[in-house]
């Protein structure tokens, strides 16, 4: 058994549960707050660009999804805060 | 007496320490907003000071790491804990001097062990500690954060890359306001508890607490979250221009994705108790943000330099810590050696920054 894997079957020196946790719990929230930011900004861009052409159902639709992708934003980032301060 | 003497050094040596380690990581938190645009240098250090003080109220799990997972709080004394406080301070104003991001992390965690190893020897250091709470972190946490970065800024592109310019860059800058924000919380969260923990320790050593059961006084949080919050708005120029322009050049969506990879795995981390280097974090984001869109678009060759600072940093810090206990030893297991040394390094800082300020510091105006 290589020293690599040693460590890593080794659970009492290295705990890869937590490891583990810590990594998928980073990528979670780094996507759902870059996937809503993106669409955030996509929809308020695309809103205002509706508007100018006068295609007003459209805006709507794309200020729906501005506004949703926000509220996940604002969302995620008050979660990862209530878990940081609450354990 | 001269045990209170000696605690006295040690809590405002690593309150010194506290200082340089926001002085040196200020980069890392504001250099990506500051380099976009997102928001002007002083306002970005002036947020992130501030929220660097809040973050350091919010969790203890990394404080905990440093008191009991790295060395042995039982066998080792203030002085010990002083010379390691040494080492690291010495390796920060040694990097930060050349403006390469290298960690206060492993730093501080470099020159305790160096320090406990000149002392003790190697029975009173945590090898499993040392190798599951910092090694093994401190090799996936760049990693995570890299390929985070990628994940992010792949994202980014694909959701806005088909819009105009101009709200997409407005828009990411104000998210880089909302993931900088985060990003300094967890910078405070992450390394203000390595110091609340050294100092816990050294209260630990000296008698002052008891061994079993860890408790963080409030004087002990309240004291490092203001260091490391007047450490951040002090500034280190000379890395934010590293960090923020010589790695990769950035827009907007790349700064948000490289601050939202930085704070998701810092703010993880230190729930699980990790003591991350908060500067391999984010440097890890820029980098990916940088590869993620185009692999040619990171400056490799200064990335590569600061991978090396990375590599030298445990073992730098460590003899640092090695060679200051020795120099401590000479003058008795009394206050004498801290004292001189306190003295001749008060001195040492004193000169060089003079020589900063006599060549010009590159401070920007905005």
């Amino acid at each position: 058994m290589s020293a690599v894997a040693a460590i890593v079957s080794d659970a009492t020196i290295v705990d890869v549960e937590a490891l583990l946790d810590t990594a998928v719990a980073s990528v979670v929230a780094a996507v759902i707050v870059t996937l809503s930011a993106s669409l955030a900004i996509y929809g308020f861009a695309t809103a205002a660009e509706m508007r100018r052409t006068d295609r007003d159902l459209a805006a709507i639709g794309a200020g729906v999804l501005a506004a949703a992708s926000s509220l996940v934003f604002a969302a995620t980032i008050a979660l990862g805060i209530y878990v940081m301060i609450n354990g | 007496m001269e045990g209170e003497i000696v605690l006295v050094i040690v809590v405002a040596t690593a309150l010194v320490f506290d200082f340089t380690n926001g002085f040196h990581d200020t980069a890392n938190v504001v250099a990506t907003s500051i380099s976009t645009h997102a928001m002007s240098p002083r306002l970005a250090v002036a947020m992130a000071a501030l929220l660097n003080f809040a973050g350091a109220f919010i969790s203890i799990e990394v404080a905990a790491t440093i008191a009991s997972d790295v060395v042995e709080a039982t066998a080792i004394t203030p002085t010990v804990i002083f010379a390691g406080l040494v080492g690291a301070i010495c390796w920060n104003l040694i990097t930060w001097y050349f403006g390469l991001p290298s960690s206060s992390s492993h730093a501080l965690i470099g020159g305790m062990v160096g320090a406990v190893i000149a002392a003790v020897g190697t029975s009173a250091v945590d090898g499993e500690g040392v190798l599951g709470k910092v090694l093994v972190p401190a090799v996936l946490a760049p990693i995570v954060a890299f390929v985070i970065g990628v994940i992010a800024i792949v994202i980014a592109y694909r959701v806005c890359g088909r819009l105009r310019p101009g709200p997409v860059t407005r828009g990411f800058r104000l998210g880089q306001v909302v993931s900088g924000g985060m990003l300094a919380l967890a910078h405070g969260t992450n390394d203000a508890q390595k110091t609340m923990g050294v100092i816990t320790l050294a209260l630990i050593a000296n008698g002052n607490l008891p061994a079993t059961g860890f408790d963080v006084p409030t004087w002990v949080v309240v004291s490092a979250a203001t260091a490391i919050a007047l450490g951040t708005y002090t500034g280190g120029w000379r890395i934010i221009r590293t960090m923020g322009t010589r790695i990769i050049k950035m827009d907007s969506a790349q700064g948000f994705s490289a601050q939202g990879a930085g704070a998701a795995v810092i703010l993880a981390s230190s729930h699980f108790g990790y003591p991350l280097s908060t500067t391999q974090v984010i440097a890890g984001g820029v980098m990916g943000a940088g590869a993620g869109k185009r692999v040619s678009a990171v400056r490799w060759g200064v990335a590569g330099n600061i991978v090396v600072a990375w590599f030298l940093t445990l073992p730098g810090a460590a003899a640092i810590g090695a060679v200051s206990y020795g120099f401590t030893h000479i003058f008795g297991d009394g206050a004498a050696g801290p004292v001189v040394l306190s003295a001749l390094a008060i001195a040492l800082g004193l000169t060089l920054f003079a020589q900063r300020i006599r060549r010009g510091q590159p401070v920007p105006t905005a």
